[in-house]
């Protein structure tokens, strides 16, 4: 189709969109006007029923858990599935040492990045298990901590270089670190079946309103979340860096179709 | 404390998921053949779990709470699942399909660190998930899971044409995914709950209201366009011409069907209250299921590429399935349930035939294939019976949901659409009996020059033996063929009434019995005029030639396979559906 048509189609299409759009907007609550009482039925319950000061956490763990359980796996798959297209032709095998590429010169880094790195990574990864900690007290938690957990593996590839990097990261690490925090989430959801509760049932004690120790079960989920997201970040770091590599050898025929 | 068969409920979305998680863990300190194993023993556990709940649904669905939460003074809480037979059966038979590709894909993806088996076993727990939850929300999530495992699926090959396709379908399915999600905001504006049954009684009271429409609107888009209905279908064929044989099983066996199970669940579950949505619902869906049907199977007709006319075959098929739902009544529905197995069955032992002919014989096109089947021959025979049941012969689950489908049709009175779904599975029945002919008996012209595929060489790794691949897509035929009508025919009306919520209706109303054999003698003259055309007088050809040739070019110019393109398509498709709910 030329693009002239096909935006002709699009404008033909918005035509009848717009003013049914509108309609819709228009007989929409006013913005702002009522807080659904969904969300006041959990802001007036959770405080007193899970001892959680972070009603968001309260919901991804707990209320809707199985949700963030359907997140987490899905985030898992987006890996999975970004690994298998990275890997691409290299194959399966991995190495342990970073490759380079012949020719191309390795540029000193200057001394204040390799400080500031080396000030910075530390600060950021406490950062992060900060944020992973208190997730059921302040607003975070494991997915966010996660992430900045992840980031500061990055500061180590800024501040010592890729070599550096790749001696500090192993990818089957990573890969016991995603699964295995996504089985922890996972085993939340069943080990309290075991007792005759229901799936992903909170039946650890609550702990204290507003301390570290508060929301049971919730800790633990959150701590697999954070394992599985802190491994699967840099698992896709390590994966976009090792991009380019070439098999090391040829592939038989008819082999890389499968 | 929960009851024995709700406590079953979390585990067939549970087992997949812990099975995935270990493998990924462990994947590069097991031998070879254990992530095969511990898949199949996760499928074959999924598909015996879900039959036995089935079996306790029979007497009500069964509601499971998770966390306990349960719903206090009419607030829904936590997320539920809720199973009635229908469902339960549906998800029963995913898991054995998914137990048979696991058996057909023995050894197929070799150096792979498990990852196959981790991206199949999460898409196997979001289908049971879409098609056990309550709740709005959880049903996006299972229905994203679902596109994420797929995406990465479709473009295992890492060819060129596969990362087209997958990227294709990884567009259309992200806009089905944003349409969803705008739609679930809408609908929980005006409800303030996502539980199915809150969502239905507070449109129930609401009257005719523009924002329940408009979140209709989009929802019904996005589950169209996972199941593949006209103007929606087209990153179909591109996706499952491209993806791994057993991965097409799975997208063609269930996953564009469940799109449709889902859209059935939501229109009569959620949107029951709503009399704008239930007048729209029959003009839409019998009028796009059938358009679908015939497009679907012309698309199919004019195919080469195997695969490619199997992928245009599941979209007539969806087409018909559309159009037993929009009946809106326990026969066109317990007609689409049973169809969505029989097509199942039959549409996945087809992909697997072409995955046989992709590892033994190095080609998927129909014209190259010409004759070299016959060393193949027990294939063949699979092939044909594949042919014949999808154009209608009377026999087993996929005849028994046409029939009811095509019944309830008739007992309204849809004459075209009635005609539509008889005339798509003869078109379907007749491209894939002329491929098997040209195949497996080297019927057909001698193609000369024309024998090279105009794709991209493609072919599987030969490295199973012939009867392990071809005993999951005999044990696929020989269910659908052995399935007993009289237990579908007992049970069906109080599954099909349970799954719509509504009272148990009486026996279900079949088609007229001539119909299934009018399509397959339809199928049969079309696969012989498709081989024999330079052997039949003039007279016959030219009328046919001249008529077809202008369609089918404006038909292929539109698959263009251009991403723009089919976002296009795709905002015509819902303005379509707007404009259908603001006139009635």
């Amino acid at each position: 189709m030329s693009p002239r048509f096909r935006i002709a189609l699009l404008v033909l299409a918005g035509l009848v969109l717009m003013p049914a759009a509108a309609q819709v907007m228009a007989a929409l609550p006013p913005f702002g006007s009522t807080i659904a009482r969904y969300g006041a039925r959990i802001n007036a319950i959770t405080p007193e029923a899970r001892h959680v000061a972070n009603m968001v956490s309260a919901i991804n763990f707990d209320l809707r858990g199985l949700d963030t359980l359907g997140e987490e796996f899905m985030l898992l798959a987006a890996i999975t599935g970004t690994v298998v297209l990275l890997r691409g032709r290299r194959g399966e095998g991995t190495t342990g040492r970073a490759m380079r590429l012949p020719g191309r010169a390795v540029i000193p880094r200057s001394d204040a990045v390799v400080l500031g790195c080396r000030i910075a990574g530390p600060l950021t990864a406490l950062f992060g298990l900060y944020v992973v900690l208190h997730a059921t007290v302040t607003p975070g938690g494991g997915f966010q901590g996660g992430v900045i957990l992840a980031s500061g593996t990055l500061l180590i590839y800024l501040g010592e270089g890729y070599a550096g990097w790749r001696d500090s990261i192993r990818s089957h690490w990573l890969d016991a670190l995603e699964g295995g925090g996504a089985l922890l989430f996972a085993l939340c959801g069943l080990v309290p079946m075991l007792t005759g509760a229901a799936f992903m049932q909170n039946i650890l004690p609550l702990g204290t309103f507003r301390d570290l120790f508060s929301g049971g079960l919730m800790l633990v989920e959150n701590l697999g979340v954070a394992l599985a997201v802190t491994g699967g970040f840099t698992q896709l770091f390590l994966e976009f860096m090792e991009e380019t590599r070439e098999a090391e050898e040829p592939d038989e025929p008819g082999e890389e179709s499968a | 404390m929960t009851a024995f068969p709700a406590l079953l409920l979390p585990l067939p979305v549970a087992i997949p998921l812990v099975v995935c998680a270990v493998i990924l863990t462990t994947a590069h300190l097991l031998p070879g053949r254990l992530p095969d194993i511990l898949a199949i023993g996760a499928a074959v556990s999924v598909a015996v779990l879900c039959a036995v709940i089935a079996r306790y649904a029979a007497q009500g669905p069964i509601v499971y709470w998770f966390g306990g939460w349960e719903p206090h003074d009419g607030v829904y809480l936590g997320i539920g699942f809720s199973v009635d037979e229908a469902s339960g059966w549906i998800a029963a038979f995913i898991g054995m399909l998914y137990a048979l590709t696991f058996v057909f894909a023995w050894g197929f993806f070799d150096r792979t660190h498990g990852h196959f088996h981790i991206l199949m076993l999460l898409f196997l727990a979001a289908m049971v998930g879409f098609s056990f939850t309550r709740d709005m929300f959880n049903l996006f999530v299972w229905f994203e899971v679902m596109s994420v495992a797929a995406f990465a699926l479709t473009a295992y090959h890492l060819a060129e044409s596969s990362l087209a396709g997958a990227i294709n379908f990884t567009v259309v399915n992200s806009l089905a995914g944003f349409l969803m999600l705008g739609g679930i905001g809408l609908i929980y504006a005006q409800a303030g709950t996502l539980d199915f049954e809150g969502i239905a009684a507070a449109v129930a009271r609401g009257g005719r209201d523009p924002v329940v429409a408009g979140a209709f609107c989009l929802v019904a888009a996005a589950l169209m366009i996972k199941g593949a209905i006209v103007p929606f279908q087209f990153w179909l064929a591109d996706a499952h011409a491209v993806a791994p044989s057993p991965v097409s099983v799975i997208f063609s066996g269930s996953m564009v069907s469940l799109g449709l199970f889902g859209l059935a669940k939501v229109s009569a579950v959620v949107f029951a209250g709503s009399a704008q949505v239930q007048q729209a619902l029959p003009i839409l869906l019998i009028g796009l299921g059938s358009f679908t049907a015939l497009l679907g199977g012309w698309m199919a007709l004019l195919q080469r590429h195997l695969k490619r006319m199997l992928a245009f075959s599941t979209i007539s098929h969806a087409g018909i399935m559309l159009a037993g739902i929009g009946a809106l009544t326990a026969g066109g529905t317990g007609g689409m349930l049973v169809y969505v197995v029989g097509h199942g069955l039959v549409k996945g032992a087809l992909f697997m035939i072409a995955g046989i002919l992709l590892a033994t014989q190095a080609s998927i096109d129909e014209i190259a294939l010409r004759g070299l089947g016959r060393g193949i021959w027990p294939a063949g025979i699979a092939m044909a019976l594949a042919g014949l049941l999808l154009s209608g012969l009377p026999l087993g689950a996929l005849d028994q949901g046409t029939r009811l489908v095509q019944g309830a049709l008739s007992q309204q009175g849809h004459g075209i659409a009635l005609a539509a779904t008889a005339v798509g599975a003869a078109l379907t029945g007749a491209a894939v009996l002329r491929a098997a002919g040209r195949i497996f008996l080297g019927l057909g012209p001698d193609p000369g020059d024309e024998a090279g595929a105009p794709s991209e060489d493609e072919r599987e790794k030969a490295n199973r033996p012939l009867w392990l691949m071809l005993a999951p897509c005999c044990a696929l035929l020989a269910l659908d063929v052995a399935i007993p009508p009289e237990l579908i025919a007992h049970a069906l009306p109080r599954a099909a009434a349970a799954f719509m919520h509504q009272p148990a209706a009486g026996a279900l109303v079949e088609g007229p019995a001539w119909l299934p054999w009018a399509s397959v003698a339809a199928g049969l003259a079309g696969a012989g005029y498709g081989l024999f055309r330079n052997r039949l007088p003039k007279i016959v050809v030219q009328p046919v030639s001249a008529t077809q040739s202008a369609p089918t070019r404006a038909l292929e110019f539109l698959h263009s396979g251009l991403i723009g393109d089919y976002a296009a398509w795709l905002a015509v498709g819902v303005a379509g559906i707007a404009a259908v709910l603001a006139m009635v």
